[in-house]
């Protein structure tokens, strides 16, 4: 009897085996997976634009294709938890306009399949920004909207405290809870805190972060500190500009009430952009204890092209500021998922969502540029090889998934 | 003394004076951005060497070898690496927009240029007949006027340009005349030419292309597919496209519905050859569906060479084989065209297509366009689309680019000075 429930399984085996139960397996690679505390060199098995598998030594002969990532860093598709992508045809604004960009035409090739607008849109035009853009996106995007109604439209109109309403941004976020993640503040020239307490008073009612921009000048940074709750995110942490107080006194100490805030739970993304992101800042900052949470790039038109580029380029820089490997995977993955309360994002969780990226650590003479225009020389850099979303490839730098041409009939 | 002697005189005079005039100035550092130790190749003044390129006013200033550290505002080492015009990328897709059911006519196929050109070492780009006549001044509002990459467009022979295929196919809607006017009566400057693309019928289309370039003395370029069955590419070169008009998609391979330049038998047809010389421009066009190895090798081998080498790009082809400029370019590269041939191929051979000579040269007084380059060693692949590879053991890559004499893209800030030195020293 047991000989032939033996013959039977090995038989069903064959079967399955021939079958190739998985359309995608990645081979060979370092997997970096921080939420299941994987750090080996594994294979993953995707069906179905799901991970399928997680293990060592799948073989081959289970799928339909194989991708050979030796050499390769293999984790959960990246998260940029600060972007501006609301992008349209209107002059001269963020929210439906050009100074916004696609995600698309930057995210894959970075190893991004999921950004996080950053408040580019309010609660009167988040439906025009879901259907001209995050339902034709093949990135995943998220968003924090704005309580500022109609986002980010320019001066005065976003300033307007009486289109801040903080019933109708907790409608909204009810109303679309898969897609949008929190509440944002930015952008407020005045003294008055009502704008503040109205973005909090949101984010209670419908129990989302907050999440805290610059250009509010005359809020200084621990009012806005001690009035965040744990969870929060406050963005461009290492800045330098008139507009935000910066964490660094003026002796290179990182300011005590800065880092009571951390241990609080404040959360602190870099938010590079065109101005959010100064070695002088992000050097002591990492040397004494407020290391970022998030790597949020603040992809916008006019830092796409600066010392900003894209979120690998963020990573790269950490890479040669000498953060490890792990701890900015980490950051790029898990630590934003768990701030966005996404815990079915960033991870390589079988069952999950199959976003991956495939990326390469290239040896040689780089250098880094922030806002200031100032550099760091390194020698490591990332570059992204293979980009998976959903289980497709949309990214292939190198053909590392193509077959090879062969100039013969 | 006759009259050239007399021109020799005042020449020298004047040449006496700058010298005076230079030494004078030495100190003034009358150079903003020296560009030191490159190899420059500027294909139309025939140079490839080791000089040095200055920058002033945003215009070219001296192109030499070993000019003076000392004259200049900001120096940037460009030892080992590649000193080019800016690139022209004769063929993108910039009209962006999004009406909600536009393809490419200010729709979501189109991309804003600036997030593409400058990291590819790109500052010129030729719109391929996005916008007609009746929706040009909608993106150059939109578009051309606030990019600061320098758009110029193709202007489609349909008037509503490439709005939908089913729209693309009104003959009624082709109109030379006022396609004409557009270009020579309001629009010069921008406007280089037309387009015909997409058309499921015979000749009219190309034909009337054809008529408004002859009306408004501009080339055309033709994107002939999506005929079933096949119309003949010899009829297109030989009676239809005058010399100097554009075949672009040069190795596509679809041929259920576009002839191929390669036949089944991978050898190139003898008309394509006798095209070329006959001064038909064929321009590769990549794009998301049209380069295939399967073309392109044959062809290289057998030595016929496409006269542009442009991208295609749009929002099907960015994130697939064809990526950006400088990774087509080096698709080229790694078939076994000189680096030289390449950029020829970039800079004054789509400006001279384009009869914008003015444009794709390093020449003194030229508006400083220029592209620094870093040719990668290592272990490449490159996809055609058709998802086939080409192993290569070289790549392009766009160091810093300057557009107008400004520094618009610094990937390793060689621009830049170290961070430490803006803390002040205690």
């Amino acid at each position: 009897m047991r000989i032939i429930l033996c013959i039977l399984f090995l038989i069903s085996a064959a079967i399955g085996a021939s079958a190739q139960q998985y359309d995608l397996l990645i081979k060979n690679g370092r997997v970096i997976d921080p939420k299941n505390k994987i750090d080996a060199k594994m294979d993953v098995a995707i069906a179905e634009g799901k991970i399928s598998k997680v293990a060592k030594d799948i073989p081959a002969t289970q799928s339909k294709k194989v991708v050979d990532a030796t050499g390769l860093l293999v984790t959960p598709g990246f998260i940029d938890m600060h972007t501006h992508v609301f992008v349209g045809s209107k002059p001269d604004i963020f929210a439906d306009g050009i100074y916004s960009v696609s995600a698309d035409d930057f995210s894959f090739k970075s190893g991004v399949t999921t950004v996080v607008d950053a408040g580019t849109s309010g609660w009167r035009n988040f439906p025009t920004f879901k259907s001209n853009v995050i339902d034709k996106s093949q990135t995943r995007i998220l968003a924090f909207i704005n309580i500022a109604g109609a986002g980010m439209i320019g001066n005065p109109d976003q300033e307007d405290v009486n289109d801040m309403s903080a019933q109708m941004t907790a409608l909204t976020i009810q109303k679309y809870p898969d897609i949008i993640v929190g509440v944002k503040i930015g952008h407020y020239d005045g003294s008055d805190w009502t704008p503040f307490d109205r973005a909090l008073e949101a984010g209670n009612m419908a129990k989302v972060p907050m999440f805290v921009e610059c250009h509010l000048p005359q809020y200084s940074l621990e009012d806005q500190l001690n009035k965040m709750r744990p969870g929060d995110i406050i963005t461009h942490s290492y800045e330098k500009i008139t507009e935000r107080e910066s964490v660094v006194d003026d002796q290179g100490k990182v300011k005590p009430f800065v880092l009571e805030a951390k241990k609080k739970g404040v959360l602190f993304d870099v938010g590079h952009g065109g101005y959010g992101f100064w070695f002088s800042e992000a050097f002591p900052s990492l040397q004494q204890g407020l290391a970022p949470n998030t790597f949020g790039s603040d992809l916008h038109r006019f830092s796409m092209n600066s010392g900003m580029k894209n979120m690998l380029n963020i990573m790269s820089k950490y890479l040669n500021m000498n953060m490890e490997v792990p701890d900015i995977i980490q950051r790029a993955t898990w630590n934003a998922a768990q701030s966005l309360k996404r815990n079915d994002l960033g991870s390589l969780t079988e069952g999950s969502v199959a976003d991956i990226a495939v990326i390469s650590l290239l040896n040689g003479n780089y250098g880094f540029i922030d806002a200031g225009g100032n550099k760091i020389n390194g020698s490591r850099k990332f570059e992204s090889e293979l980009t998976i979303r959903a289980g497709k490839i949309v990214w292939d730098l190198n053909g590392l998934s193509a077959q090879t041409f062969n100039n013969k009939r | 003394m006759n009259k050239i002697q007399l021109n020799k005189l005042f020449v020298t005079t004047l040449s006496f004076c700058f010298i005076l005039f230079c030494g004078a100035s030495a100190h003034a550092q009358e150079i903003d951005l020296l560009l030191k130790g490159g190899h420059v190749i500027d294909p139309k003044n025939q140079i490839d060497s080791k000089m040095d390129v200055a920058i002033t006013n945003g215009k070219i200033y001296q192109v030499a070898a070993n000019i003076s550290a000392q004259k200049a505002k900001t120096v940037v080492d460009a030892t080992g690496l590649y000193v080019v015009p800016g690139l022209i990328d004769m063929h993108v897709h910039a009209y962006q927009g999004n009406e909600p059911d536009a393809y490419i006519a200010d729709g979501f196929t189109s991309l804003p240029p600036d997030g593409f050109t400058f990291r590819a070492g790109v500052t010129t780009v030729v719109d391929a007949g996005s916008s007609g006549w009746r929706n040009f001044r909608d993106f150059k509002k939109q578009t051309i006027d606030r990019s600061q990459t320098r758009i110029l467009a193709l202007l489609n022979i349909v008037g509503t340009g490439m709005t939908g295929r089913f729209e693309e196919q009104d003959t009624n809607d082709m109109n030379p005349e006022q396609t004409a006017y557009m270009i020579n009566r309001l629009f010069p400057q921008i406007i280089v030419g037309i387009k015909a693309a997409h058309f499921w019928g015979g000749f009219t289309q190309v034909d009337r292309a054809v008529e408004a370039g002859k009306l408004a003395n501009v080339p055309v370029m033709v994107d002939f597919g999506e005929h079933n069955p096949t119309n003949s590419i010899e009829d297109l070169f030989m009676k239809h496209l005058r010399p100097g008009d554009m075949f672009t998609h040069t190795f596509a391979y679809g041929p259920a519905n576009r002839e191929t330049v390669v036949d089944e038998n991978l050898k190139v047809k003898p008309f394509v050859f006798e095209a070329q010389k006959r001064g038909i421009i064929f321009d590769v066009g990549h794009g998301g569906g049209a380069f295939s190895w399967r073309q392109a090798m044959p062809a290289m081998q057998q030595g016929f060479q496409p006269n542009v080498i442009s991208t295609d790009l749009h929002a099907d082809s960015m994130n697939g084989g064809m990526k950006d400029l400088c990774n087509v370019m080096s698709k080229f590269l790694n078939m076994g065209m000189a680096l030289q041939d390449v950029i020829v191929r970039t800079t004054v051979n789509p400006a001279n297509a384009i009869k914008r000579p003015e444009f794709g040269n390093l020449s003194v007084g030229a508006e400083a366009d220029v592209a620094v380059l870093n040719l990668r060693k290592g272990d490449f692949g490159f996809l055609d689309i058709r998802k086939m590879k080409l192993k290569g053991t070289q790549k392009l890559e766009a160091e810093l680019t300057v557009r107008a004499g400004k520094i618009v893209w610094d990937l390793n800030g060689i621009s830049a000075p170290a961070w430490e030195t803006e803390i002040p020293k205690k």
